[in-house]
C-alpha cells in the first residue's frame, strides 16, 4: 500500500503529530516553529486537494482506520461535502496563519507563540477530522479537541475580556458537547452501531419500535450543535469571544469553526436519520424559524455595534444564518447554496477579520466612527475590507452575490418566497452597516494615529491580498468551485 | 397502567431515570448559579449523568466483564460503552482542568468568582 492510499488519515494525523511537536520545536529552535506549522497546514491542504481529484474523477470512497472494516474500525468517509469542508478548512486556515505568523508577535508574548500554534493545528486536525469521519462517536471526539482548541486560542491573550469570553464559551461549548453525548447514547441504544452508514441501515426499523428515543436524540443533537454553531437564540456565547479573541484567531472561530459543526448537523441529518423523521417531526421548519431570525436579529444587533471586531462577529451570527436556511430549504439550489456560502462566507470573513487585525495593528483603533481616512493611510487592509464588505451586502462579481443568488433561488423553487424576502432584507440591513464604513475610510479626514498608521509587514498584507483576489476569483468565475458544491448537495439529497 | 406498574418500571430502568435525573441537576446548576466553581461542579456531574447513562446501556443484569475464559460460557457485558466512556472521562477531565484554570486566572484578574461581579466588574470598565 502506499502512501497516496492513506492519505485521508494523514490529512489528518499530521498537523496533529506538529501540533505535539511544536512546544519542542518552541526550545530547540524557536525560529522552526513558524515553518513547520505552515508545513503541516500546507500537507493537509495538499492531501485535501489531491482527495478533491480522487473524488471528482472516481466518485466517493472510504478508509478504514487500521484496517479494521466497520463496524469495529472508524472509517473515514470521503465524498464531495467532506473534501469541500477540509479544502475550505486547512484553505482558509493556511492563509490566516501565514497573516497570524506576523500578527501574533505583537498580540502575544513572544514565548506563547510555540503553544498557540499547537492549538491552531489541533483545531485544524479536528475540524477536518470532523469533515472526514464516518463514526459518530470519532465525530465525538473531534468536536471535543475542537472546543478545547478553540477556546484555547481565545484565552491564550490572557487579558481580562479574553479569559471572561474563553470561559462562558468553554461552559456553552461543554454544555452542547452534554447534550451531543447523549443523543450518542440514545441512538447507540436503540441502533447498537456507531458508524453513520449503520446506524442510518437499522434506524427506520429503530423508528418505528423506539420513536421517542431517536426524537430525543433528534433534539439534543440540534441543541448541542446549535450552541456550538451559535444558531441564533444560543448564540450568547460569540460575540464576545470572537471580538476579544486575536485577530487571527476570529478569522478562524468565525470563518471556520462554527461552520464545522453545521456541517457535522447536516450530514447527521440527511445521512444519518431516515426521512420520515422530517414528516414526524418539523425539525427543518425549526430549524428555518431560526435561521431566519438569526439573519434578520444578527444584522440588527451588528448595526448598533461601535466595536469593528464586536460587529463583524455579530455579522456571523446573521451569516451563519444564512448557512442553516440553505441547509433546512430542502432544496437543490438551496442547498448548494448553503454550502457554497460556508466557502464564500469562510473567505469573506476570515479577510475582514484579518483587515479589521490590521487596522488594530497599524493604528490601535478599534471604534468604527474613528477609522476615519483609514483608506488613504492603510491602502491594502481598506480595499480588502471593501471587497469583503460588499461580497457581504452581495454585490454582484463577489462571491458573495453567488451563493446569496443559490439561496433566493432555493427558496423562490421550493415556493418559500418568504424566505428570500428575508434574504433581500438582511442584504439591506448589510449594506447599511458595512456601506458606511467604507464611505468612512475613504472621503473621511484621517485624525490621530489613523493619519500615521504603523507599516503593515508584507507577510500580514499577502494574505489579504490573496484573499480578495480569491472573492473576486470565485465571484467572477463561480463554476470553479460549484461543480463540487452542487455535487455535494445532490449527495445529501440523494439524487 | 396502575402505580404499581410505574414503579416496577422505574425500578427496572433505575439507572436511566437517575442519569436522567442526575444530567438534569447538573445542566440547572451549570446555567444557574453564578459562582464559577459551581458552574464547573455542575457540568462534572451533568458529564457523570451521561457516563452512567451511556454505561448502562451496556450493563446486562447478572453479566460479567468480557474476559473470555476457553470453555467457561457465561453471560457478558457489553463492554463497547465502557470503552467509549473511558474517552468521554478523560475529556471531561482535561476540560475540569482548563475551566479550572481559567477560573484562576479569573480570579487574579478581577478578584473574584461570581459571574454577575465579574459583569459588574467590566460593566464599569467600559462606560
Amino acid at each position: 500500500m502506499s502512501a497516496a492510499h492513506h492519505l485521508p488519515a494523514l490529512a489528518i494525523v499530521v498537523p496533529l503529530v506538529i501540533a505535539y511537536l511544536m512546544p519542542l520545536f518552541d526550545r530547540w529552535r524557536r525560529g522552526w516553529c513558524t515553518p513547520a506549522a505552515l508545513a503541516a497546514l500546507g500537507f493537509s491542504f495538499a492531501a485535501s486537494l489531491v482527495m478533491a481529484w480522487q473524488v471528482m474523477t472516481h466518485g466517493p470512497f472510504s478508509y478504514q482506520m487500521g484496517n479494521w472494516p466497520p463496524p469495529w474500525g472508524i472509517e473515514l468517509y470521503i465524498d464531495y461535502l467532506a473534501v469541500f469542508t477540509a479544502l475550505t478548512m486547512t484553505g482558509v486556515s493556511l492563509i490566516v496563519l501565514v497573516y497570524g505568523s506576523r500578527d501574533l508577535l505583537h498580540e502575544l508574548k513572544p514565548h506563547l507563540l510555540g503553544w498557540y500554534y499547537t492549538l491552531y493545528l489541533l483545531l485544524i486536525a479536528s475540524m477536518v477530522g470532523m469533515a472526514l469521519t464516518n463514526d459518530i462517536f470519532n465525530l465525538f471526539v473531534f468536536v471535543e479537541i475542537c472546543a478545547i482548541a478553540a477556546c484555547g486560542i481565545i484565552s491564550i491573550k490572557e487579558s481580562r475580556e479574553c479569559l471572561e469570553a474563553a470561559f462562558k464559551y468553554l461552559v456553552l461549548s461543554a454544555l452542547g458537547s452534554g447534550c451531543l453525548l447523549l443523543a450518542i447514547a440514545l441512538l447507540y441504544m436503540v441502533t447498537g452501531h456507531l458508524n453513520f452508514t449503520f446506524i442510518a441501515q437499522a434506524l427506520p426499523e429503530a423508528m418505528r419500535l423506539y420513536p421517542n428515543n431517536i426524537l430525543a436524540a433528534l433534539a439534543l443533537l440540534l441543541v448541542g450543535m446549535g450552541v456550538k454553531s451559535a444558531l441564533f437564540p444560543l448564540h450568547v456565547w460569540l460575540p464576545d469571544a470572537h471580538s476579544s479573541a486575536p485577530s487571527p484567531s476570529s478569522a478562524v472561530l468565525s470563518g471556520l469553526v462554527i461552520k464545522i459543526y453545521a456541517v457535522a448537523l447536516l450530514r447527521i441529518l440527511y445521512q444519518v436519520f431516515p426521512d420520515s423523521i422530517f414528516e414526524v417531526t418539523p425539525v427543518l421548519t425549526i430549524l428555518l424559524v431560526m435561521s431566519s431570525l438569526a439573519i434578520i436579529v444578527g444584522s440588527m444587533f451588528a448595526v448598533v455595534q461601535e466595536d469593528i471586531k464586536k460587529m463583524l462577529a455579530y455579522s456571523s451570527i446573521a451569516q451563519i444564518g444564512y448557512v442553516f436556511l440553505g441547509f433546512s430549504l430542502m432544496e437543490i439550489s438551496a442547498l448548494t447554496g448553503g454550502i457554497l456560502h460556508m466557502f464564500n462566507h469562510a473567505m469573506m470573513k476570515a479577510m475582514l477579520f484579518l483587515a479589521a487585525g490590521a487596522f488594530i495593528y497599524g493604528t490601535g483603533v478599534r471604534r468604527l466612527s474613528d477609522l476615519k481616512g483609514i483608506g488613504l493611510t492603510m491602502p491594502v487592509p481598506a480595499a480588502a475590507f471593501t471587497i469583503g464588505a460588499l461580497a457581504m451586502v452581495g454585490i454582484p462579481l463577489t462571491n458573495g452575490f453567488i451563493s446569496k443568488w443559490f439561496l433566493v433561488l432555493g427558496a423562490l423553487r421550493g415556493g418559500q418566497t418568504f424566505f428570500a424576502v428575508v434574504i433581500l432584507i438582511s442584504s439591506l440591513l448589510n449594506g447599511f452597516y458595512y456601506l458606511p464604513i467604507i464611505v468612512n475610510a475613504y472621503f473621511g479626514e484621517p485624525q490621530g494615529a489613523v493619519a500615521e498608521p504603523k507599516r503593515l509587514p508584507r507577510l500580514m498584507q499577502a494574505p489579504l491580498v490573496i484573499l480578495g483576489f480569491g472573492c473576486l476569483l470565485f465571484g467572477i468565475f463561480p463554476s470553479l468551485i460549484i461543480g463540487l458544491a452542487s455535487r455535494a448537495g445532490q449527495a445529501l439529497l440523494g439524487m | 397502567m396502575n402505580i404499581a406498574e410505574i414503579l416496577l418500571r422505574l425500578h427496572q430502568n433505575s439507572y436511566y431515570f437517575f442519569a436522567i435525573i442526575l444530567f438534569v441537576i447538573g445542566f440547572h446548576t451549570m446555567l444557574t448559579h453564578n459562582n464559577l466553581i459551581k458552574k464547573v461542579i455542575g457540568m462534572n456531574i451533568m458529564d457523570t449523568a451521561i457516563f452512567l447513562f451511556f454505561v448502562s446501556i451496556g450493563y446486562i443484569r447478572g453479566g460479567r466483564a468480557p474476559i473470555l475464559e476457553p470453555g467457561a460460557d457465561h453471560l457478558y457485558v457489553n463492554p463497547l460503552p465502557s470503552a467509549l466512556i473511558l474517552t468521554g472521562i478523560v475529556v471531561a477531565v482535561s476540560i475540569t482542568a482548563y475551566a479550572l484554570s481559567l477560573i484562576v486566572k479569573l480570579y487574579q484578574h478581577y478578584g473574584t468568582i461570581d459571574a454577575e461581579e465579574i459583569i459588574r466588574l467590566r460593566g464599569g470598565e467600559t462606560s
